[in-house]
C-alpha cells in the first residue's frame, strides 16, 4: 500500500519543492492495543523438540489433533535455525506447559507417547503470549520463537505507511485545521470532516461550547468550507504561536473543549444578553452536525448509496470506488456532481482534530461512521483514542476507524512561516 | 439489580415508563427505540427519544435530545452557567436503554446526579457494560487545573424487559426479511 513508508505506521513528508515545508511532519498510527515496551511484551512456557525434518509433517499433523495451540494461535509449531556450518534444524512445539514447576514430567499422556515413539528430546522455551500489535513487535517476538502478524484485519488506507501524497493531503487538512483552531480569540479545538477520495472538505467546525467560541456565523463557516478545496488553502502556512504547540498551560488552552470538559460552568465571558453556550458542542460534534446537514441538503430523498445494510458492506470495496471518484473530482473540482453517491453518514471519512478527541467525541465518530482520525496533540486529560481511553480498540464496537497522530515539530512550523 | 429497594420503587418505575412512553415514539418513527426523560424535584423536565435516523446524524440519542431541550430552555430563561450547573446537579436521568459511551461522558461532563436505566448495553455501553464513565475513580485521575472529572450514581435493570420487547420489535420491522406474523416476546435475561 505504501511507496514511501520507512516502517510500520510512519510515513515521511519530505517535499523539498513543496509551498508547505513539511519537513519533520510525521504521521504515526496509534495501534488498537496499547504496543509493549522493547523486549518487554509477555510470554508463556511451551514444550518444544527438536525433530528431524522428514518427521515435520507427521508431528505436526498429530500435534494439531492431539494438543491444539489453544489461545496461542499466533505462535507458529515449527521453529527453523540455521545453525552456522550445519544443516537446517527443525523445531516443534509439543505442547503447552501444564504446570509451573517439573514441566517436561507433566506432559499430557498422548504428547508422552509420542516423545517416546519418535524419540524425541523435548525442552522448555518461551513463546510471545500475544499476538504482535506492530510489526516491531514481530520483529521481537520472532526472536524467541516465530508468530505470524497481521495488521488489524481491516483494511484501511495508512495503517502500513502513506504516500509521499497522501502524507502531503495530510499534513495540509492538519494545517487547516490548525489555523481554524486559531481564528477566534481563544485558542480552540477545531474538526474539519474530509472525503479523502476527492480530497474535498465535508464540514468544519470549532468548539462552540462558549459563546465567543465561534467567530461569525457558523452557517457561513460550514457553507465556506463545503465549497472549499485542499488546494486553495494547501499554500497558506500555519503561523505557529508557541502557546499552541507547546505550552500546557491551563490559562492558554483552556479554551479546549475536549481537554477541559469540566469546566465548562466556569466561562463566564459573556458580558451583553444575547450569547449562548452549550458545555457539549465541541468541535467533533458539531463538525458532525454539520456533515449531516450537508447530508440532508444535498440528498433530500431518504435513499443512500446502498441501502441500509451499507454500513456492513465490505470496506474491501473502498478503493476501487475511489480511484474513478477521484479522477471525477480532479476534472471536476468545483463541486458536486449529479452522479455522486451519498454515503451512509460518514461512512470513507476522515476527521482533522487539532487536539485528541475526549472519550465523548471519540464515541461520536465511531456512531458517525468516520474512517481515520488525525490528530496533532494528545489529551492526557481524558483523550479517548491513545492517552487515557483506547476506543480504536474496543473490540465490542459496531465500527473501528483508524487513529494517526501527526507530529509536528515546532522548529519546522516556525520555519514555515518565513517561507 | 432489580430487587434493589430502588428499582423496587414505585416512582422509579413511573419515571421509566415515561421514558419507555418516548422509546415507542421512536419506534413509530422507525427509530432504534431509545427513550428517556430528566426528573428534578419529582418532575418530568424533560424528555427526548432517539432521533438518529431522521437526522442523519448518529449521535442524536435520546439523551443528547433531551439535554439540548433543557439547556436551550435554562438559556432563554436567563440562567447563568453556574446556576445551571447546580441544577443539573440536582437531575436524575431515567432511559430505557444503559447510556453509550458517548452519552454517559456527557453525562458526566455535565454533572448529573443519577441515572436510572433499562436494558444493558453490551456493545456501547458507557455504564459498566464497556466503560465506567459513571465511576469517577478519582485516584487514578490527576485533577490538575479545575480538570474534574464527575461520576453520578447508576442503576440498571429497570424495567429492562420491556426496554428489550422494543428492541426486538425494532430489528422485526427494520427488516423486510423477517417473518411476518410477530414471534413470541421472549424476555431475555
Amino acid at each position: 500500500m505504501s511507496t514511501t513508508g520507512t516502517g510500520t505506521g510512519t510515513g515521511m513528508g519530505m517535499g523539498t519543492e513543496m509551498k508547505m515545508k513539511t519537513e519533520g511532519w510525521e504521521i504515526l498510527h496509534i495501534p488498537d492495543n496499547l504496543p509493549f515496551p522493547p523486549a518487554q511484551f509477555p510470554t508463556v512456557d511451551v514444550v518444544a523438540s527438536l525433530v528431524q525434518p522428514k518427521l515435520a509433517n507427521t508431528l505436526i499433523s498429530r500435534l494439531n489433533q492431539i494438543a491444539p495451540l489453544e489461545n496461542l494461535r499466533h505462535a507458529k509449531r515449527v521453529r527453523k535455525n540455521f545453525p552456522q556450518g550445519g544443516n537446517t534444524q527443525l523445531s516443534i512445539i509439543l505442547c503447552l506447559t501444564l504446570t509451573s514447576d517439573n514441566q517436561l514430567e507433566s506432559l499430557p499422556t498422548n504428547v508422552l507417547d509420542l516423545v517416546n515413539a519418535y524419540q524425541l528430546s523435548p525442552f522448555v522455551t518461551k513463546v510471545a503470549k500475544y499476538a504482535a500489535s506492530s510489526k516491531e513487535e514481530w520483529q521481537e517476538q520472532c526472536q524467541l520463537w516465530p508468530t505470524s502478524y497481521h495488521p488489524p484485519t481491516y483494511n484501511i488506507d495508512g495503517i502500513t505507511g502513506f504516500s509521499e501524497e497522501d502524507s502531503q493531503s495530510v499534513f495540509g487538512f492538519m494545517n487547516m485545521a490548525i489555523k481554524l483552531a486559531k481564528s477566534t480569540s481563544q485558542v480552540v479545538n477545531a474538526a474539519i470532516i474530509v472525503d479523502p477520495s476527492v480530497r474535498q472538505v465535508i464540514s468544519s467546525a470549532c468548539d462552540q461550547t462558549c459563546s465567543n467560541h465561534s467567530p461569525t456565523g457558523s452557517n457561513n463557516l460550514e457553507r465556506d468550507c463545503t465549497e472549499n478545496n485542499i488546494a486553495s488553502s494547501k499554500c497558506q502556512v500555519v503561523e505557529t504561536s508557541e502557546s499552541l504547540a507547546s505550552s500546557r498551560d491551563y490559562e492558554s488552552l483552556s479554551g479546549v473543549s475536549c481537554l477541559y470538559p469540566w469546566t465548562w460552568s466556569e466561562c463566564h465571558q459573556h458580558n451583553g444578553n444575547s450569547y449562548s453556550w452549550h458545555p457539549l458542542r465541541h468541535a467533533a460534534l458539531v463538525a458532525i452536525e454539520y456533515a449531516a446537514a450537508r447530508d440532508r441538503r444535498l440528498f433530500p430523498g431518504s435513499e443512500h448509496a446502498q441501502g441500509q445494510s451499507s454500513p456492513k458492506s465490505s470496506p474491501a470495496k473502498k478503493p476501487k470506488l475511489h480511484t474513478s471518484r477521484e479522477e471525477e473530482g480532479k476534472a471536476c473540482s468545483n463541486g458536486f456532481n449529479s452522479d455522486i453517491v451519498r454515503p451512509y453518514l460518514c461512512t470513507g471519512f476522515d476527521i482533522f482534530l487539532v487536539w485528541e478527541p475526549c472519550i465523548m467525541c471519540s464515541m461520536a465518530l465511531v456512531h458517525q461512521r468516520i474512517r481515520r482520525v488525525f490528530y496533532a496533540f494528545p489529551n492526557l486529560n481524558c483523550g479517548g483514542l491513545g492517552s487515557v481511553h483506547r476506543l480504536q480498540g474496543e473490540k465490542s464496537l459496531n465500527h473501528h476507524y483508524a487513529v494517526f497522530r501527526v507530529m509536528l515539530p515546532e522548529e519546522s512550523l516556525r520555519g514555515a512561516c518565513r517561507n | 439489580m432489580d430487587s434493589t429497594e430502588e428499582a423496587k420503587s414505585l416512582t422509579t418505575i413511573a419515571f421509566m415508563e415515561q421514558a419507555m412512553q418516548q422509546a415507542k415514539f421512536a419506534l413509530h418513527s422507525l427509530e432504534v427505540p431509545v427513550g428517556c426523560v430528566i426528573v428534578k424535584d419529582q418532575k418530568v423536565i424533560a424528555s427526548g427519544r432517539n432521533r438518529a435516523t431522521e437526522t442523519r446524524n448518529a449521535t442524536r440519542h435520546a439523551e443528547m435530545e433531551a439535554i439540548d431541550f433543557l439547556l436551550e430552555q435554562w438559556q432563554q430563561n436567563g440562567i447563568s452557567e453556574t446556576e445551571v450547573a447546580r441544577n443539573i446537579s440536582q437531575c436524575d436521568l431515567y432511559v430505557t436503554c444503559e447510556p453509550c459511551i458517548m452519552c454517559a461522558a456527557a453525562l458526566s461532563i455535565l454533572g448529573i446526579r443519577s441515572v436510572y436505566f433499562g436494558c444493558a448495553n453490551e456493545k456501547f455501553g458507557g455504564c459498566g457494560s464497556v466503560l465506567s464513565l459513571h465511576s469517577a475513580g478519582l485516584e487514578e485521575f490527576p485533577s490538575n487545573d479545575g480538570a474534574q472529572r464527575r461520576g453520578f450514581k447508576c442503576t440498571g435493570g429497570i424495567m429492562a424487559s420491556e426496554a428489550i420487547c422494543l428492541f426486538q420489535s425494532f430489528y422485526e420491522q427494520g427488516n423486510p426479511n423477517a417473518p411476518k406474523p410477530h414471534r413470541p416476546v421472549q424476555t431475555i435475561r
